[in-house]
């Protein structure tokens, strides 16, 4: 366990000599921290502040007074009154020499060549002809960790002949290339991998001088499971790993931190840049949220989202049937013309719940106050199962993700946190880690589940009850939960029993919800108990759901109006689900962000307000600044509202486009419109109004998490049924979460789809076996009449007797996918279907018997759906 | 099952072993171990198998293990009813119908192939097993029941006082074992020497709710084969001194981690640990005691650095077997973060004799600082190899002239403790075997290989063979080992062929001390011994390669050329049969001539010449010096 972690609770301040200087430690640190804390430099390359010692690059070599030969600094824990000297001459004699052996293993002509100093220069030279000065072989020169090492240590000469591996460089995966020619095998990304990621991807490979890094047994990394995490590559210190898109951008020019705008967790990010473009991202340290962890999209995704070159960056309009670029000002006026020709309610506004709370609240101030209609709906209502005044109540409790890391017992529903909130089960890994018992309840076989001390597994669709029932006998302590309200799931009351008695004595408590668990039956009850467990001490519960400011939307009322107004106001309001189902017919759709058809909706104008251009025809594009275009602020689950900092700040132009931040075009309308109450100057200024009508809603970025204040009765809330009946599969609905705005991250982003995440129907094989679906075939799925033929993938995670249907709340790319309409329809509760292989009139039963030859999963017969591990 | 009913099981196992000796019928004792095997004694066995059926002859055929002298192999006793046990070696199945025919039929003793009785005094012109040079200086404590008794037979071992100790040890208390281990002043046998009695202390005295203890048979030094053949021969010595370890530091599971490559072995064990059970010596409640414990066989997939222990534990934990920094010591944290015991087999199977007879007795044997004994496998170009037992402080002269029957040619000098010990001369052959005088010396006891090497074996390309298994066998975790040893293969390399500058003996110096000061564990820490060792006592055969272009031992191929000294050849046509590229021809007696273009000096002549007419002397090759490399 990594010393840092120890130290973190409850931890004494020593102190020691350091070359005859004092230093002050906490106790549990290892000589090295000790230093560092210090301000004392110890060269080491393997050692890494998250990490466990390893020892492997021999580097950190210090004397202490007492102890025989060498220790190493970073294995030797750190002891009041140790006298340490860090820079003897037989340690710097002996630190070149193993210097000098490192880089006889690693090609480094650029570390000790004769001609560095006037290498930079002559290549800079004007010639005719094409001439390369200058050796480029390591993406990460000048950003590398071995060159400074080198440079502090003093090796100006290797004398060993350098031992070159001649491997190929890996490019098959996306996201990040590895040419191993370089690495110096430190250890750092094996040892990231397994420890913090927990996913052990990476394992040294053969022994002796053969010795690689890689999956094991040759597999690639999608093949090994791979979360592209990219926690490896900003740990290696060397080239060897390196981002695919910015690899040999050279060294950034410019760091800013900011806000990551893919989802709810609201990462810190380090956005590096190089000549005013993003260049790469890595997780800030932030200790607060992710503490240098992100997903593959926080990672990986932003460059190509923003600077794909199929970004619409000009305003459009379409005349007659050309549709042309034109300049702003056309665009407005156009827009601003057919906004003045209809009626109030002839408008339906929809709005992307990842707009910054700027843009949410000048679209709905937009809509409310300038246009006078209600008519404002969003896809982000389906990320809140159970409405407004249900996740308001779940926003009143206390959310930290912090405290998750921290707790000394986790509960951990529905989540799987390979690519969806993968910070979240890094913070629960964390929290095992040093010591915590971890209960899963998932019906599914994820990843948290797996590394669970208890797993209990219920049938899918009953995961809400199971987990209200261990919260119940959280609240209740000592009272055993009745059997009665979790007979239904599978779930045995001993096994139930046994996971609250490993969570009990746990004084620090987390629960960590997936989005599925509020479509499940239960959901209200599972509040209930939620909000008793909460008033408890040193408890923290954390509610996902999709979307990157859905928590925003809901705030600033996008999703519905003002609390006092929000009891009827629905009613005869034209919704998204009215346009789709052909109910409502509003003359113009005014999409902010948001591309919710698979076709143009049967109306007068459509306008499109986004990054890119939707997947259907529209009569006007408004180019909206993208997340490093723009300033802004985002709320994340805890109620922090975080900045977005602009970090691309390009000249208007044929190249750049001309795109404007969301509030600007909505202020710019307004004043089309002759409106005169949104003339905002900037952010701050909409942040200003803002502040003014919600008091609660800080005026600046302000990262302390807030707690709403739950709403009186319990009003509004829409009790949410389980299944129907016992016959059939039950289809489970999951939102996937690779959505930004109108898009699907997997078709603007190349690497994400090499993932094979792509949306459709998982099955457990067992289950197609049984039914004669033949891995890809088609199955037909019958629901309220309607069928739907779609492919099933078989994923040995998933339980028996269900079906999981992935999905992207948003068209945007996806028009292959059309034939799933019906199903993207749907509420992703779930439900009660027929499944049968296409083209054969026979279905066949599926529920009632789940779990049957699977690997981990005990017999429901003799011990209940529970495994116990640990 | 209780002591009670143990002893009467050892009751009846002593009146067998009694009936066996005093047997009716003729009894056949084959030596089956792993050197047996490999000698041949399958088909012996096979013979004499078939010569008592064909006969109709009543015989009882008893299988053991390896005695010792392996290079006597395929060993064969013979027992008539009255007579001492008579053992035959170099038993070919082609004899086995005279020699048995001789004994079970015409009742006389056959006297060909004769080794020595297992009787008192002399036996009708036939010496002691005992008094043969090679085992006449051996003290054979661990070894007793190697090759006497069946190790597939548990009574056979109780019945020469198996579990004996181990009843003691569970009716003292685990302070008092210790105390006698303590004052037997054991060490561990492993390599490392470290007393036995403090590690164990060091983990009772770790408070933890489970404690693990290992054998480590992960045994890999090349030429080593002590432990394979302890466990082949008494395997049950090794699971009880597990026992007594196990009771004494309070463990509750026990593993042993053997190579794979040792089938026999595992085997042996395995037969063994389902007797154990039978008998009621692994499981709950051991002998009515309140001590629990069991024994799990894990086998290494053959990765040298594995016998390191905290590579070792990673192993057992189904991580890839690489060692960790210590602090903290297994003893304190090891296997799945419990305080873990790994000893060495032989540390293991001496235990039961120390419990038995007493630390008084067992300190008798070896110096101030090594008590006991210690066995080795003693091979190389000694005339007598094999595997010994010899107590501590006896002299490398006596083990290797005495024991080992000396050399065919010229000395040259030993390599102990395999490929982490060094290379000593003749300088060193009064060296009392031990700890410190070895490591004083520049070389390890190790786990107790000693190769002798004479003048036909050249020092660089030794140390070269070394270097290069331990930089294959490195884990590849830390630098130094990594990159380092293979640095020291790669300047070897050039000397052996002929590219060697005078600069690389500070280089191999420089970097050998490098590696052993910065390396993470043993492995590294060890391995520059066998260059930095043979540098300080052979640099003049370094610097003849260096300089002269030439080595004295004729092997580096590069830096001879093979000739035919005409004055000695008689024209016996061998060499010429054994060229594999026609590269010597000539009529018979008379002189031959060796066509260098062709010759691809492989060495063949020049071993099968018996009159030292090929010449491998190396010649010096002027033109080689200015060959760019």
């Amino acid at each position: 366990m990594s010393t840092e972690l120890l130290s973190a609770k409850g931890a004494r301040a020593l102190t020691m000599e350091i070359d005859h200087r004092p230093v002050s430690f906490p106790e549990g640190v290892s000589v090295l921290r000790a230093a560092e804390l210090g301000g004392i430099y110890i060269p080491s390359l393997c050692s890494h502040k998250e990490l466990s010692a390893f020892g492997g690059c021999r580097l950190c070599t210090v004397e202490i007074e007492g102890m025989r030969g060498y220790p190493l600094a970073c294995s030797t824990l750190a002891q009041e009154g140790m006298k340490v000297l860090t820079d003897t001459v037989a340690l710097r004699e002996m630190r070149q020499e193993i210097l000098q052996l490192i880089l006889s293993e690693h090609p480094s002509s650029c570390l000790v060549c004769e001609e560095r100093d006037d290498c930079r220069r002559s290549q800079y030279t004007i010639r005719k002809a094409g001439v390369s000065t200058g050796c480029r072989n390591c993406p990460n020169d000048g950003q590398c960790e071995l060159q400074e090492v080198v440079e502090r240590v003093g090796v100006t000469a290797v004398s060993y002949p350098v031992i070159y591996r001649g491997l190929e460089a890996e490019h098959d995966d996306p996201f990040f290339d590895r040419d191993y020619n370089i690495c110096i095998l430190c250890g750092r990304c094996v040892r990231m991998c397994a420890e913090v990621r927990g996913t052990s991807v990476l394992a040294f490979n053969h022994r002796g001088p053969r010795t690689l890094i890689g999956p094991a047994f040759g597999r690639n990394h999608v093949e090994a499971g791979c979360e592209f995490c990219g926690a490896c590559v900003s740990v290696c210190p060397t080239g060897t790993l390196a981002d695919k898109s910015s690899k040999w951008d050279g060294k950034p020019d410019g760091c800013v931190t900011s806000t990551c705008p893919f989802c709810s967790l609201g990462c810190q990010v380090e956005m590096f840049t190089k000549d005013g473009r993003l260049s790469r991202v890595a997780g800030s340290l932030d200790s607060e949220i992710n503490d240098g962890q992100l997903c593959v999209r926080g990672r990986f995704c932003m460059p190509e989202t923003s600077h794909h070159h199929d970004r619409a960056k000009k305003p459009m309009l379409r005349k007659g049937k050309y549709f042309r670029e034109v300049d702003w000002d056309e665009a407005l006026t156009e827009v601003a013309t057919r906004l003045k020709g209809v009626a109030a309610d002839e408008v339906l506004m929809a709005v992307s719940g990842d707009l910054t709370n700027e843009g949410l609240f000048a679209a709905q101030q937009f809509a409310r106050e300038c246009l006078g209609t209600e008519n404002v709906d969003s896809t982000a209502r389906a990320y809140l199962p159970g409405g407004a005044d249900f996740w308001t109540r779940l926003f009143a409790l206390p959310i930290s993700m912090k405290a998750v890391a921290q707790a000394d017992s986790v509960v951990v529903a529905g989540l799987d946190s390979r690519f969806y909130f993968s910070v979240a089960g890094v913070q629960v890994r964390r929290a095992v880690r040093r010591g915590a018992s971890l209960v899963a309840v998932d019906s599914c076989e994820s990843n948290l589940a797996c590394a669970a001390h208890h797993w209990l597994r219920p049938h899918a669709g009953t995961e809400a009850k199971v987990l209200a029932a261990v919260v119940r006998g959280l609240v209740e302590e000592g009272a055993s939960a009745d059997p009665e309200l979790i007979r239904d799931s599978g779930v045995k009351g001993v096994a139930l029993a046994e996971a609250v008695r490993a969570l009990a004595p746990g004084t620090d408590l987390a629960i960590v919800i997936g989005p599925r668990i509020f479509e499940c039956e239960g959901a209200n009850d599972l509040l209930t108990v939620l909000t008793s467990l909460a008033s408890r001490e040193g408890v923290t519960i954390v509610p996902l759901f999709h979307g990157a400011n859905t928590r925003g939307a809901l705030e600033l009322c996008v999703l519905s109006g003002p609390p006092s107004e929000r009891s009827g106001a629905s009613t005869g309001r034209v919704s998204l689900e009215g346009v789709r189902s052909g109910l409502a017919k509003p003359k113009v759709i005014y999409l902010v962000g948001e591309s919710p058809f698979f076709e143009r909706p049967d109306c007068e104008f459509v306008i499109a307000q986004d990054l890119y251009l939707p997947p259907f025809e529209v009569d006007a594009f408004l180019p909206a600044a993208s997340f490093l275009e723009t300033e802004g602020t985002l709320t994340n689950i805890e109620g922090r509202v975080q900045r977005m900092e602009r970090i691309e700040d390009l000249p208007d132009g044929v190249v750049h486009g001309r795109v404007r931040p969301d509030w600007s075009i909505f202020a710019r309308l307004a004043e089309k419109l002759g409106y005169s109450g949104m003339d905002y100057a900037d952010a701050g200024a909409v942040r200003a109004e803002i502040h003014r009508r919600f008091p609660g809603f800080p005026s600046a970025p302000d990262r302390a998490p807030r707690r709403l204040a739950p709403p009186s009765g319990l009003a509004g809330e829409k009790p949410r049924h389980g299944p129907d009946g016992a016959k059939g599969f039950v289809l489970v609905g999951e939102h996937a979460g690779f959505r930004h705005r109108g898009i699907d991250l997997t078709a603007v982003v190349e690497g994400l789809s090499d993932l094979k995440l792509e949306e459709g129907l998982r099955m457990n094989p067992h289950d197609m076996e049984e039914l004669g679906i033949a891995a890809g075939g088609l199955v037909e799925v019958s629901v309220d009449g309607t069928t739907v033929s779609l492919a099933a993938r078989p994923d040995p995670e998933c339980p028996g007797g269900a079906a999981f249907f992935f999905h992207v709340e948003a068209s945007g790319g996806l028009s292959h996918r059309h034939s799933l309409r019906p199903l993207y329809g749907l509420n992703a509760r779930p439900l009660r279907v027929q499944l049968s292989v296409a083209g054969s009139a026979s279905t066949r039963r599926g529920g009632g018997r789940p779990q049957r030859g699977r690997k981990n999963a005990v017999s429901s017969e003799d011990e209940g759906n529970h495994v116990s591990r640990g | 099952m209780n002591a009670a009913s143990l002893e009467r099981r050892r009751r009846q196992a002593e009146s067998r072993w009694k009936g066996l000796q005093a047997s009716p019928d003729p009894v056949i004792y084959i030596g089956m171990g792993a050197c047996g095997l490999a000698a041949g004694a399958g088909d012996v066995l096979a013979a004499i198998e078939g010569f008592l059926g064909t006969r109709g002859l009543k015989a009882r055929v008893v299988k053991v293990g390896c005695i010792g002298p392996c290079y006597l192999e395929p060993l064969v006793d013979v027992q008539m009813p009255g007579r001492p046990r008579i053992c035959y070696s170099n038993v070919t199945p082609e004899q086995v119908e005279q020699m048995l025919a001789s004994f079970l039929e015409r009742g006389e003793v056959f006297k060909r192939h004769v080794v020595g009785h297992f009787g008192e005094g002399d036996f009708d012109g036939v010496p002691s097993f005992y008094d043969h040079p090679m085992l006449k200086a051996q003290v054979r404590i661990v070894l007793k029941n190697c090759g006497i008794i069946d190790p597939e037979d548990i009574d056979h071992y109780l019945a020469r006082g198996g579990y004996l100790a181990l009843e003691r040890c569970l009716s003292m208390p685990w302070n008092e074992v210790l105390d006698i281990v303590m004052r037997s002043g054991l060490r561990g046998r492993g390599g490392a020497g470290f007393p036995t009695w403090k590690k164990w202390q060091v983990c009772r005295e770790t408070a933890s709710d489970e404690r693990y203890l290992i054998c480590n048979a992960d045994e890999g030094d090349p030429g080593a084969f002590m432990n394979r053949s302890l466990i082949e021969g008494d395997p049950h010595a090794v699971l009880e001194g597990m026992l007594i370890a196990a009771s004494t530091i309070g463990a509750t599971k026990g593993y042993v981690y053997i190579r794979a490559e040792y089938p026999l072995a595992i085997a042996r064990l395995k037969s063994a640990l389902a007797a154990m059970r039978k008998l009621g010596l692994l499981g709950d409640r051991i002998l009515g005691s309140d001590f629990c414990f069991d024994i799990t066989i894990k086998e290494g997939a053959g990765a040298f650095v594995c016998g390191e222990e905290t590579a070792l534990i990673a192993s057992i934990e189904g991580k890839r077997g690489m060692p960790r920094t210590r602090p903290p010591f297994p003893a304190v944290a090891g296997l799945r973060g419990k305080p873990t015991i790994i000893n060495n087999v032989e540390t293991l199977a001496t235990l039961p004799n120390i419990v038995a007879r007493g630390p008084e007795w067992y300190s008798q044997f070896g110096t101030e600082t090594s008590k006991g004994t210690k066995t080795f496998s003693l091979v190389g170009k000694v005339r007598r190899t094999g595997l010994i037992e010899v107590p501590f402080g006896m002299t490398l002269r006596q083990v290797i002239y005495q024991i080992g029957g000396g050399l065919l040619k010229e000395f040259k000098a030993v390599q102990t403790g395999g490929p982490s010990g060094g290379c000593l001369g003749e300088e060193f052959l009064d060296t009392p075997l031990d700890y410190e005088n070895l490591a004083k010396a520049g070389s390890i006891m190790g786990s107790g290989g000693l190769i002798v090497i004479d003048r036909n074996t050249c020092i660089v390309d030794t140390a070269k063979y070394f270097l290069n298994f331990t930089q294959a066998e490195s884990c590849g975790k830390c630098v130094p080992c990594r990159v380092g040893t293979r640095h020291l293969v790669n300047i070897l390399d050039g000397i052996c062929a002929g590219r060697g500058e005078v600069e690389d003996i500070d280089r191999l110096e420089r970097l050998g001390r490098a590696i052993k000061g910065s390396s993470l564990c043993g492995l590294g820490q060890t391995a520059p011994n066998p260059v930095l060792s043979s540098l300080k006592y052979f640099r003049g055969e370094f610097l003849s390669h260096i300089v002269e272009k030439r080595c004295q031992a004729a092997v580096c191929r590069d830096l001879v050329v093979y000739r035919i000294i005409k004055e000695k050849c008689t024209g016996c046509q061998r060499c010429v049969q054994v060229c594999p590229t026609g590269a010597i021809v000539g009529p018979r007696s008379e002189p031959h001539n060796l066509d260098e273009s062709k010759c691809i000096k492989c060495r063949s002549c020049y071993e099968i010449c018996r009159f030292d007419a090929i010449a491998g002397d190396a010649i010096v090759i002027e033109s080689r010096g200015q060959r760019e490399y």
